[in-house]
């Protein structure tokens, strides 16, 4: 029997629910199946580090020789052996990673505000000012920044402190240049010119509004800077030029086993492990959070 | 009646993707004669460029697949063909424009670059005299040869896409496939080009498939047209016949839309709904949501691609005399 | 494009001059006592003072700096103060071995990553793909002095095939540089992998293909070409890291390079060779950058055009061939 009977194709539409830019990313990233193996591998690293003060003691544990059990492995007790002079090489490679990590996040930080600073007022004011400051980093870029790094150190004592001013001067020139073609960026977009209408004064707009835009596609460069100047801080140790005696680092740590290595090798295997498993922990976390921000990307 | 070039049966491509099955194109048959220009009309997402590509056996598989028919040229299904024969008709049997020209050739080779490979590659020639032929050819496509060494980025739109048939012609192909040629450009280049194309096809005989949704482009240069629908044939004809006397609802439907400019209308008329989503078709026949003189029938069943009159074939159950509905009201 | 070159080199000139600036500062103004390093610490306080009247270590900053650059520009870079011997003759011989390593490094990096990333992106997804993904990651984070180290205790001390120091013989070469480029296998390895994955979706290389052409043409000419650009651009960025990263690798096989004579100059406030050694340092990777730009416009013809563009611009508003 014939009916007139017309039924229409539902169309399926996707409710799209309203999120921040933020929770967006954030969920984003919990789908990246690497980024979160990175960010499980960094949280354990950090974790296992940090509370190592509370079953640690800096002066029995980690800088007290003891010549009768050196170059142990394995070695009582001591899960990854002795080194050179009798210590036990895990409880030097944690306090050690309290101190690299700390030292990479420090002048990160201190690199950040400088290079925020000098990018924002270069990208915004532009003109001669822009012309000055780049002109000035470009020669700080001249010099290979690890060279930099080692005639700053050379130049300073080997405090702790000037060690995070020198590292964080070597990555200044690259942040400023980072930050300036974002700031580049946004500026030309209307917005700028909406809120400058509207009265607000340089500053706010810079700090307010311009610089919380600029800084999302940073974020993972800065996270991978963290990986590159924990391994500037093992470079310099290597050489001397670091972190010193007897406060362990993992580059030195690397130095001072280099000359038994016709001996033993875990005490030169293990810092380098702990090195690359720092590193590779960061550099998975920096890729992924460059994915959940980006607002371009496609999957 | 000319000697049929090529001829695609009951063609099937799919698409396996995460997100579900997408039945791009669902058993078109379609026919081009020698010397012929067939024309294609179909919304976007109707499955076109995919049938060309099918056509070239450049479908990206995976994630696509060629899961049925046949496609004969000359005879010999192409299908059949391992990956070296069919490279082998690439360019040379059949070649292919695409839409976009700011994006069609490479950047880093000159213009005479492009075109003379494609004839080295095909007849064995040496690289002067392969240049030499690229020059002619771009003479040809009325680019003059003191520009023949610069490179694509130097040239408008127009002329890209000149340099683009020049490079399809260059080996005399037997089938020129063009993929909405004129889209991408302004009308009045779009003059120039389908002027230039209507020229070459004149000369050199060369049959010709062109896909596009621009009913007027298909009057200028078509002799025969083919209605695409969410991946199917739902009716193909001569041009007359399409134009003068359209049989489905769908192609009614589409020259209804077109506003009149004799008219005084106050609203446009549209085809009602929207375009399908290819991996979630309807059952039975695919227009139906949308059409107006739709049954139950429509719903649960498809119909037959048949001929109603001489060269003229339609999908629809209207002509199968299935439905109480004995005519499809001309263009509405 | 010899305008473009001859305006580049001109432009490294004031920023040489701005890196010996900032280098002879710090150094000037640092601790240390360059009279005490050459008599030694027993000098009698005398001979001291005389020893920096020699040296001009009385005269205002300023003019110490004018004094040495005059003798530089014609190419007198001084005595070392702690070896006595002249700087220049220390440089000639150790900068081959540290150019060497570094170009060395930058040319097996060219070798191994661009078809590897080729590779990688033709078998996109394969199991060779995702092993080398994480092969990659481990890679791009092991840093020289470390590898260094593991291939020295493989090679040297348990194999005995390649020595651990020194770099006269070819095989003394291997180890540092292999050590040198790992890393750069593996972040420019992905470089050229993501861009020519990015290619590859490009119409151009449909175009391409449905011209006929095989598979292995595409890719090698149509595609490669394009996607090199990005790889070049690291690959020149590379170059001041491998200056850099080149002292810890000298210290580490005791080659007698620059590095080596860096750190040791700057231990003993050297000041001549500390400033000879940034000096020429800079000048190479000045060099280096220009040389990547060039490298560039040869690639890519729009940036070729953007070049000639320039010219042609500048000719308009100087008038008449003004040169």
């Amino acid at each position: 029997m014939a009916q007139i009977d017309v039924t229409l194709a539902p169309a399926r539409r996707k409710k799209s629910k309203k999120r921040s830019l933020w929770a967006d990313a954030w969920l984003r990233l919990r789908k990246n199946k690497s980024a979160v193996a990175g960010m499980i591998m960094l949280a354990t690293i950090l974790i296992v580090i940090y509370s190592s003060p509370l079953y640690l003691d800096y002066d029995n544990d980690v800088i007290k020789p003891d010549l009768t059990h050196t170059l142990q492995f394995p070695a009582e007790g001591k899960l990854l052996g002795t080194d050179e002079l009798g210590r036990d090489v895990l409880a030097r490679i944690l306090w050690g990673g309290r101190i690299s990590i700390g030292i990479g996040v420090l002048s990160m930080l201190l690199s950040s505000i400088i290079g925020c600073t000098l990018g924002a007022i270069s990208g915004y004011y532009g003109g001669k000012t822009d012309g000055i400051i780049m002109r000035s980093l470009d020669v700080f870029m001249a010099i290979p920044s690890l060279l930099l790094m080692i005639t700053l150190v050379s130049v300073m004592k080997p405090t702790i402190t000037n060690l995070i001013i020198a590292l964080a001067i070597g990555s200044v020139p690259s942040v400023s240049r980072m930050v300036r073609a974002q700031v580049l960026y946004i500026k030309g977009q209307e917005f700028v010119e909406a809120i400058r209408a509207q009265g607000a004064s340089d500053f706010r707009i810079i700090v307010m509004h311009i610089l919380p835009n600029a800084i999302s596609p940073l974020i993972s460069q800065f996270v991978m800077e963290i990986a590159g100047l924990i391994l500037a801080i093992s470079g310099l140790s290597f050489i001397g030029l670091g972190v010193q005696p007897p406060d362990p680092e993992w580059g030195a740590m690397l130095s001072s086993g280099r000359e038994h290595i016709r001996d033993v090798w875990h005490v030169t295997a293990f810092p380098g492990i702990a090195l690359v498993l720092t590193v590779v922990a960061l550099t998975l976390v920096g890729d992924g959070l460059r994915d959940a921000l980006d607002p371009r990307m496609k999957r | 009646m000319q000697k049929k070039l090529l001829e695609i049966k009951d063609l099937t491509i799919k698409f396996h993707t995460d997100d579900g099955v997408v039945e791009a194109v669902n058993k078109v048959n379609l026919t081009v004669h020698e010397g012929e220009t067939l024309g294609i009309v179909g919304e976007t997402g109707a499955g076109k460029t995919t049938t060309a590509l099918g056509i070239m056996g450049l479908v990206d598989c995976p994630p696509g697949r060629i899961e049925g028919g046949s496609i004969l040229l000359d005879d010999r299904d192409i299908l059949r063909l391992n990956e070296e024969e069919y490279r082998k008709l690439r360019g040379k049997d059949i070649s292919m424009i695409f839409q976009d020209p700011m994006t069609a050739l490479n950047p880093v080779f000159t213009v005479v670059d492009q075109i003379a490979e494609v004839i080295a590659n095909h007849q064995q020639l040496g690289e002067k005299e392969a240049e030499k032929k690229a020059i002619e050819m771009l003479e040809l496509v009325r680019i003059p040869a003191e520009r023949a060494y610069e490179y694509p980025h130097q040239f408008s739109g127009g002329m890209k896409q000149r340099v683009v048939i020049a490079i399809a012609l260059a080996c005399n192909p037997r089938l020129l496939i063009a993929d909405e040629p004129t889209t991408a450009l302004d009308v009045t280049i779009q003059a120039q080009v389908l002027e230039l194309m209507k020229d070459l096809k004149t000369r050199s005989k060369t049959s010709m498939m062109l896909i596009t949704h621009d009913l007027g482009v298909v009057s200028e240069i078509c002799d025969q047209v083919a209605i695409m629908y969410a991946g199917e044939i739902v009716e193909s004809g001569s041009l007359e016949d399409i134009f003068e006397n359209p049989l489905h609802p769908y192609t009614n439907g589409l020259f209804g839309s077109i506003p009149d400019i004799d008219k005084e209308v106050e609203f446009l008329s549209p085809i009602e709904g929207l375009v399908p989503d290819p991996s979630d078709l309807p059952k039975g026949c695919k227009f139906h949501p949308r059409c107006k003189y739709a049954q139950h029938l429509c719903s649960i069943e498809e119909p037959v691609f048949q001929e109603t009159s001489p060269g003229h074939y339609a999908k629809c159950f209207v002509y199968e005399g299935k439905l109480p509905v004995k005519e499809v009201k001309k263009y509405e | 494009m010899g305008r473009y070159i001859l305006k580049r080199l001109a432009q490294m000139i004031p920023i040489v001059i701005g890196v010996s600036v900032i280098v002879f500062l710090l150094l000037s103004l640092s601790p240390g006592d360059p009279a005490k390093m050459i008599l030694g610490l027993n000098a009698k306080e005398q001979e001291l003072q005389l020893m920096r009247e020699q040296l001009g270590l009385n005269d205002p900053i300023p003019v110490q700096y004018f004094n040495y650059m005059k003798k530089v520009v014609v190419g007198d870079f001084g005595t070392s103060y702690s070896t006595k011997q002249s700087v220049i003759e220390m440089i000639g011989v150790r900068l081959p071995p540290t150019l060497i390593l570094s170009f060395g490094s930058l040319f097996t990096i060219l070798i191994v990553a661009i078809p590897l990333g080729i590779a990688l992106a033709v078998k996109q997804n394969s199991p060779f793909d995702n092993i080398m993904r994480v092969v990659s990651l481990f890679f791009a984070a092991m840093p020289g002095f470390w590898s260094g180290i593991l291939m020295i205790i493989l090679f040297s001390v348990h194999l005995g095939w390649l020595p651990a120091n020194g770099f006269d013989t070819p095989s003394a070469m291997i180890m540092p540089i292999i050590c040198s480029s790992i890393a750069g296998w593996a972040v420019n390895s992905r470089i050229t992998r993501a861009s020519m994955l990015d290619v590859i979706r490009q119409d151009y290389i449909r175009t391409a293909r449905a011209k006929g052409l095989k598979e292995s043409i595409v890719i090698r000419k149509h595609a490669l070409k394009n996607a090199l650009l990005p790889t070049i651009t690291s690959v020149g960025m590379a170059v001041g890291g491998c200056f850099g990263g080149s002292v810890i690798m000298e210290m580490l096989f005791g080659i007698n390079g620059m590095g080596k004579m860096m750190i040791d100059a700057l231990r003993q406030k050297d000041i001549p060779t500390i400033m000879a050694g940034v000096i020429i340092t800079s000048v190479i990777i000045a060099v280096a950058n220009l040389l990547t730009d060039l490298a560039y416009s040869f690639v890519d013809p729009r940036i070729r055009s953007m070049y000639a563009r320039r010219r042609a611009q500048r000719k308009e508003v100087t008038g008449n061939g003004a040169n």
